[in-house]
């Protein structure tokens, strides 16, 4: 029983990762339909500019706790024009001609651009990212957790709670959710849609980034840590569902547990299958999602 | 105040509108009659820059439109009530009138007392102020059609137009919005009110055209058109 708690507590803040990424994900497809298959990459290039931030700030003799929180708004804003250049480089034009591919490819094809920019500029190896928390785990009646990790599902959380704030309190919010709703009508209201979807990719990258920065600090940083990160992340926006805003929550907890279960009851080299798994299951069986509404087509 | 000259619109290599001139004095009431199919919907998406005309001169107030994005259009002043209703199904009935007055919450237009307008749609249209905080979804049919007027009624539009406001509502709803778009008339409200329902939009408006495959076929006062023998053995004959 103790061992199964722990294996649910860690599987918890992995989960909640993958959760963030995916909700990124949600947040192209809702006004546009389409998704950053470089998302794995922002995340990426999110942590590494995080990294070497907090290193400069520490550099000028700033505690780390508090040069991670000085670090983390550089680390949005730089995600927030990430994505928009993703955006704009990338999926507008395919938008715009109705490219089924174009997306696809172009998305792809900047991810790796993004990579290899990464492998240049910081190298191939691991880099240790500083912890702004104690390493030394808090023990909950024997249940071991990283101070770090609760940092995690904290974070977490409240990112989505305001984007979701934003969308509900704000007339720009409600502008996002009215292009979601249907585009054209959006724009007979006044709305600019194309903007507001490369707002959305904006977001939606710095979602990724802010995972990055979550997540390295119990993690190593580096230029390959986004791609399996960016992947299982996709899995559990379709286990969870495009369109359900608390599905990639549960979604994500599902595959992160799911993972330290398979971890240590089975044997970690199959680490990867039950999420794989569940993905063709929920592809087959229910496609729009465990928590998504089949998509009625009005004509 | 809005006056279209030649246009050619349609979709990708098909055309469907072959040149159509339409006239929209300051404070009347015009209406586009013809069957299905004409090309009234689609007179009205190029009007409001849904879709990009080929050619010809479409101007709102002294000013060219054509070819504009339909969020620039709007932001000049005209509204549009579009066919379907395409309301935003997972916002409240009061997001939905806010959302219509993007451009003046946003400062693109004169901003004028937002939430006052909003109430005043509320008397205008009673049954939306019962739902206000209910989510456009799960509006009847008569009802998501009401909020797709009062919405496009909180632009302040110089020009409003009206796609079929009657469509798929019952003969008791048609009247009632038939009223309201006369009670609109009253305050001054420019409208193109495109129908099927020939005889009851001519019997509001002051002016009428006729479309038919994409031309028009004949044009007038309304008064006039109603008395007119090929308008009444084609559109009026069955209606009403
Ligand atoms: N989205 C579209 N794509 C291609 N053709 C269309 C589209 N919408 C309408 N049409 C065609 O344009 C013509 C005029 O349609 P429409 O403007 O909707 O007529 P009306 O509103 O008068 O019933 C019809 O032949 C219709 O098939
Ligand atoms: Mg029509």
């Amino acid at each position: 029983m103790q061992i199964l708690l722990q294996l649910i507590a860690s599987g918890i803040s992995v989960g909640m990762i993958y959760g963030v990424i995916a909700f990124g994900y949600q947040l192209t497809f809702a006004t546009s339909k389409t998704l950053n298959f470089g998302q794995g990459e922002a995340l990426t290039l999110g942590a590494l500019v995080g990294l070497t931030t907090i290193n400069f700030l520490i550099g000028q003799a700033i505690a780390t706790p508090w040069a991670y929180l000085l670090m983390l708004p550089i680390v949005l804003a730089f995600g927030l024009l990430q994505g928009a250049v993703v955006e704009l480089l990338g999926v507008r034009q395919a938008i715009k001609t109705n490219s089924e591919a174009g997306w696809i490819m172009a998305t792809i094809a900047l991810g790796i651009i993004f990579r290899n920019l990464a492998e240049n500029i910081w190298g191939r190896d691991a880099l240790r990212f500083p912890s702004p928390l104690p390493e030394q785990a808090l023990s909950f009646g024997g249940i071991r957790i990283q101070p770090m990790e609760i940092a995690i599902v904290v974070g977490a959380l409240l990112l989505m709670l305001l984007v979701e704030l934003f969308n509900r309190k704000s007339i720009y919010g409600k502008a996002v959710v009215a292009t979601a709703n249907d585009r054209d009508a959006a724009g007979l209201m006044g709305i600019n849609t194309r903007i507001v979807i490369t707002f959305s990719y904006a977001l939606s990258s710095m979602s990724a980034a802010f995972a990055g920065v979550l997540v390295a600090p119990i993690t190593l940083t580096g230029a390959t840590m986004g791609a399996v990160l960016g992947l299982k992340a996709f899995a559990v926006a379709i286990i969870g569902g495009l369109s359900s805003g608390a599905g990639v929550v549960v979604g994500g907890l599902i595959l992160g547990i799911a993972e330290t279960l398979t971890g240590y009851y089975i044997e970690s080299g199959y680490k990867d299958v039950p999420g794989l798994v569940l993905l063709l299951l929920v592809l087959s069986l229910k496609p729009s999602g465990l928590f998504g509404k089949p998509t009625i087509k009005k004509v | 105040m809005l006056k279209v000259e030649n246009l050619v619109a349609g979709y990708g290599k098909v055309q469907v509108l072959h040149g159509l001139s339409i006239n929209v004095e300051d404070g009347q009431l015009v209406t586009l009659i013809g069957s299905n199919g004409a090309g009234k919907t689609t007179t009205l998406r190029a009007l409001s820059g849904m879709i990009a005309p080929e050619s010809g001169s479409i101007t709102l107030g002294g000013k060219e439109i054509s070819g504009l994005a339909s969020h620039r259009i709007t932001r000049l002043g005209l509204a549009h009530s579009p066919e379907g209703r395409r309301v935003f199904s997972t916002l409240s009935v009061e997001d939905n009138l806010l959302l219509g007055a993007f451009p003046r919450v946003t400062g693109a237009r004169p901003k004028g007392d937002v939430q006052a307008d909003r109430n005043r749609m509320f008397d205008l249209f009673p049954r939306l102020s019962e739902r206000r905080t209910q989510l456009a979804g799960t509006l009847s049919g008569g009802e998501q059609q009401m909020l797709a007027m009062a919405r496009a009624l909180m632009l302040q539009p110089q020009v409003l137009l009206l796609d079929e406001p009657s469509m798929g509502l019952s003969p008791r709803l048609v009247e009632e919005v038939f009223s309201i778009i006369r009670r609109l008339k009253d305050a001054k409200v420019t409208m193109l009110l495109v129908e099927q329902f020939a005889a009851a939009a001519l019997d509001v408006a002051d002016f009428g055209y006729v479309l038919e495959n994409g031309r028009l076929s004949t044009s007038g006062p309304a008064a006039e058109l109603k008395n007119d023998p090929a308008v009444r053995a084609a559109y009026l004959g069955t209606a009403h």
